[in-house]
């Protein structure tokens, strides 16, 4: 899958779980200081990757993920 | 003590000292009494007086010399060594030796008494019908048996048969004053047994009760203080202004700063300050310390309430009967409210406001959230918070219990077979909850909760990290008994489990652990009649208590022959490996993710409102200054010590079973 496919749902992911519009989500957004995650939905994004990509993540390292492009990077590495 | 009448010489220097008396015949002395040190007595009734020698020292640090100065005794005896000095009228009490009593407006025994003993009250259902009889030798298991086995009739009428027999032998028409006890400034007390070395100061009022206190483990009652029909147990403090009517206080507790609670329990190291307890039974490690927080007929053990905290029962047709149970270990965040009856389960936290009733005991160590109205649980995500990871390493450490005598017999385990049969039960649902829902669900109902469906599959993951750091705990605590293992035979002869390998129900009897099976054992006897005194019961409850370590190793016995098809008897080499590794592999992720808990107290949004008149660099030093840095927080440190002590006992188990198989 291409990176820019990955981009695109993971922030299609990122809206439907956190309840904000696609267009606020840029690659560098910091999913706790600027989309305003909690714990819960932490572990919302999580699953709802795994789900949409249809893979299994590691807790401690998923969590690690940071920024929307972390994210992006990190489920690319685990589709190669 | 032999003592003797007084001459007529000795009569003639009291009356010259202010002394009188109702018949100066009734007052008995010791034979080296020094009654110069006897000024302003009324003697009324029969009085005896012990040795009056040497000095003791006041709370402000005054020496005062033993002595009897302007106070008034009616049908009492006076300990050896005793200052007693400006006590309005001490009626009907035996006091003990080396005592000082100063400054006391009344402190009188009227008529036969229970001194608390007995008394019935209303916790958990404050309309009745769990009725707690205290007594002074009342623990958290008994009580706890007491309060929720009501449907046991036999169990209840032979276990107030016992406390029965107990109080009886409490009546007494004159109270007890124990050795070494002091009392200044206190207004009244009727009807109060003091134990040795307690210290009460600035009392208003004690009425109907009893002091439980003894060297080793004082108790202190302190300014202002008005408490009635209540029982104290040793090592406690009850200071600050507190209200207390109708109230059992374990012991090593914490009363104060104008708490006021009624018809109310609290259990070994419970804290209650500000705030308000009605029909509250509060098991171990109970504690609340916020002004705003009302807590009302609920069941709490190891539990920690926020500011703010409430619960009701309106809803009610025929009667505020509701209840509320909270299990071990869980915690009620700021303003949280909950609707009883419901039911929280074990180490969950519950923030929010909910206005259902809800039953989450088979969900333990959940959060349960006010989300947009709706009450929403999430399985497992308070097992890898920094709050449950301090909670339970806090317990152990702040046992306040200084008598050797405990009466509350407590498990501190945060694993326990009692919390992972929770843990098995919470795997199951949330499998079926998984299995059943469709992917356009956003929500799966569970109980009055909602569950986000996305984290079904998750949650249960946790709960199987849970299971296999428990499973690796089991073991280790097994093979670390035998120390030096020689061969496979003897591994195994030492996994061998004593007792029936059985996946039966745990039940936690208010902070001790154990089988259902061993606890009907012991109902049994109590029943037919072969447990028939309070000792003896807690003689036996002792034997089961102690044999934790081995009764759980049979029920982990039994779970991996469920869960992993080994049977412990037979177990290989590589079995064992695989048990331990997954054990590193878990808790050490278990505690990386604690640790990353811990990070966010160090993220940018905890940096809000730090170097207040400064740029970011003045706030980042600012904030480093007042709360220092992650990599040196000592908790964030004790788990990476933690985690690097993991791989070292893993490795070293390792090495020893590739020699053994």
């Amino acid at each position: 899958m291409q990176k820019d496919e990955i981009k695109a749902r993971v922030k299609k992911v990122i809206a439907q779980v956190l309840g904000i519009d696609e267009s606020e989500i840029n690659d560098e957004a910091n999913f706790i200081f600027d989309l305003g995650a909690d714990s819960r939905q932490s572990l919302e994004l999580v699953a709802a990757f795994e789900e949409e990509f249809d893979i299994e993540m590691d807790e401690d390292k998923a969590l690690e993920v940071q920024t929307v492009s972390d994210a992006v990077d990190f489920i690319a590495q685990i589709l190669v | 003590m032999n003592y003797r009448n007084l001459t007529p010489d000795e009569v003639d220097f009291l009356e010259r000292n202010r002394c009188s008396a109702d018949d100066w015949a009734d007052v008995m002395v010791h034979p080296e009494i020094d009654l110069s040190r006897i000024q302003g007595v009324r003697f009324e009734g029969k009085v005896a007086i012990g040795k009056l020698s040497g000095t003791l020292t006041a709370d402000d640090g005054r020496i005062l010399s033993s002595g009897i100065i302007n106070s008034a005794l009616q049908n009492c005896t006076v300990g050896d060594q005793c200052y007693i000095s400006d006590a309005g009228i001490i009626r009907n009490y035996n006091i003990g030796d080396r005592v000082v009593i100063e400054n006391v407006n009344a402190l009188a025994t009227r008529g036969e008494s229970y001194f608390g003993n007995g008394i019935e009250i209303e916790v958990l259902n404050e309309g009745g019908g769990r009725g707690l009889v205290l007594f002074d030798r009342l623990s958290a298991q008994l009580a706890y048996l007491l309060v929720l086995y009501r449907h046991d009739n036999d169990l209840i009428d032979a276990l107030k048969s016992m406390i029965n027999e107990y109080v009886e032998n409490q009546k007494n028409s004159k109270g007890t004053i124990g050795d070494d006890v002091r009392i200044f400034r206190c207004n009244q007390i009727f009807d109060v047994k003091v134990g040795s070395h307690a210290k009460l100061t600035g009392v208003l009022s004690l009425e109907n009760g009893t002091i439980n206190s003894n060297e080793q483990a004082p108790a202190e009652i302190g300014a202002g203080v008005i408490v009635r029909d209540f029982i104290i147990l040793s090592g406690s403090q009850v200071k600050d202004g507190a209200l207390l009517t109708g109230c059992f206080v374990g012991q090593g507790v914490r009363i104060g700063r104008q708490f006021s609670a009624e018809n109310s329990a609290f259990f070994a190291n419970c804290e209650g300050f500000h705030s308000e307890a009605v029909s509250v039974f509060a098991g171990p490690y109970s504690v609340t310390h916020h002004r705003s927080t009302l807590l009302i007929a609920g069941m709490f053990s190891f539990y920690n309430a926020g500011s703010g905290t409430n619960q009701s029962n309106h809803m009610y047709k025929l009667g505020p009967l509701h209840q509320g149970i909270l299990e071990r270990g869980a915690k009620t965040g700021s303003f949280s409210y909950m609707l009883w009856p419901s039911r929280v389960g074990p180490f969950s936290a519950v923030i929010g406001k909910h206005y259902v009733n809800f039953d989450a005991s088979d969900m333990p160590f959940s959060y349960i959230e006010e989300v947009e109205g709706k009450s929403l649980l999430t399985p497992g995500m308070n097992l890898f918070t920094v709050g449950t990871r301090r909670d339970s390493a806090k317990w152990v450490k702040r046992d306040r219990r200084t008598d050797p005598d405990k009466l509350d017999l407590i498990h501190f385990e945060l694993f326990s077979p009692f919390v992972m049969q929770r843990v098995l039960a919470g795997q199951k649902i949330l499998k079926e909850l998984y299995e059943h829902a469709g992917r356009q669900q956003e929500f799966v109902k569970y109980k009055g909760l909602f569950i986000k469906r996305l984290l079904l599959k998750r949650t249960i993951k946790y709960y199987q990290m849970a299971m296999k750091i428990f499973l690796g705990e089991q073991l280790l605590k097994r093979l670390q008994a035998l120390g030096n293992v020689e061969n496979s035979e003897q591994l195994r002869k030492a996994l061998k489990p004593e007792n029936e390998v059985s996946l039966e129900e745990w039940i936690d009897l208010f902070g001790m652990f154990i089988p259902k099976s061993e606890l009907t054992k012991l109902l049994e006897k109590t029943k037919n009649g072969s447990l028939n005194t309070i000792e003896s019961f807690y003689r036996a409850l002792r034997g089961v208590f102690e044999k934790y370590d081995d009764l759980a190793w049979s029920w982990t016995a039994a779970l991996l022959k469920e869960e992993l098809n080994i049977d412990v008897e037979k177990i290989g080499g590589e079995q064992l490996k695989q048990i331990i590794d997954e054990w590193k592999e878990n808790k050490q992720r278990f505690n990386n993710l604690i640790m990353s808990d811990a990070q966010k107290e160090y993220d940018v949004n905890s940096r809000i409102g730090y170097g207040i008149d400064g740029d970011e660099t003045v706030r980042d030093l600012d904030f480093e200054r007042v709360r220092g840095n992650y990599e040196t927080n000592g908790f964030v440190r004790e788990l990476k010590r933690e985690n690097a002590e993991i791989e070292k006992l893993a490795d070293e188990w390792n090495k020893k079973l590739d020699k053994v198989f």
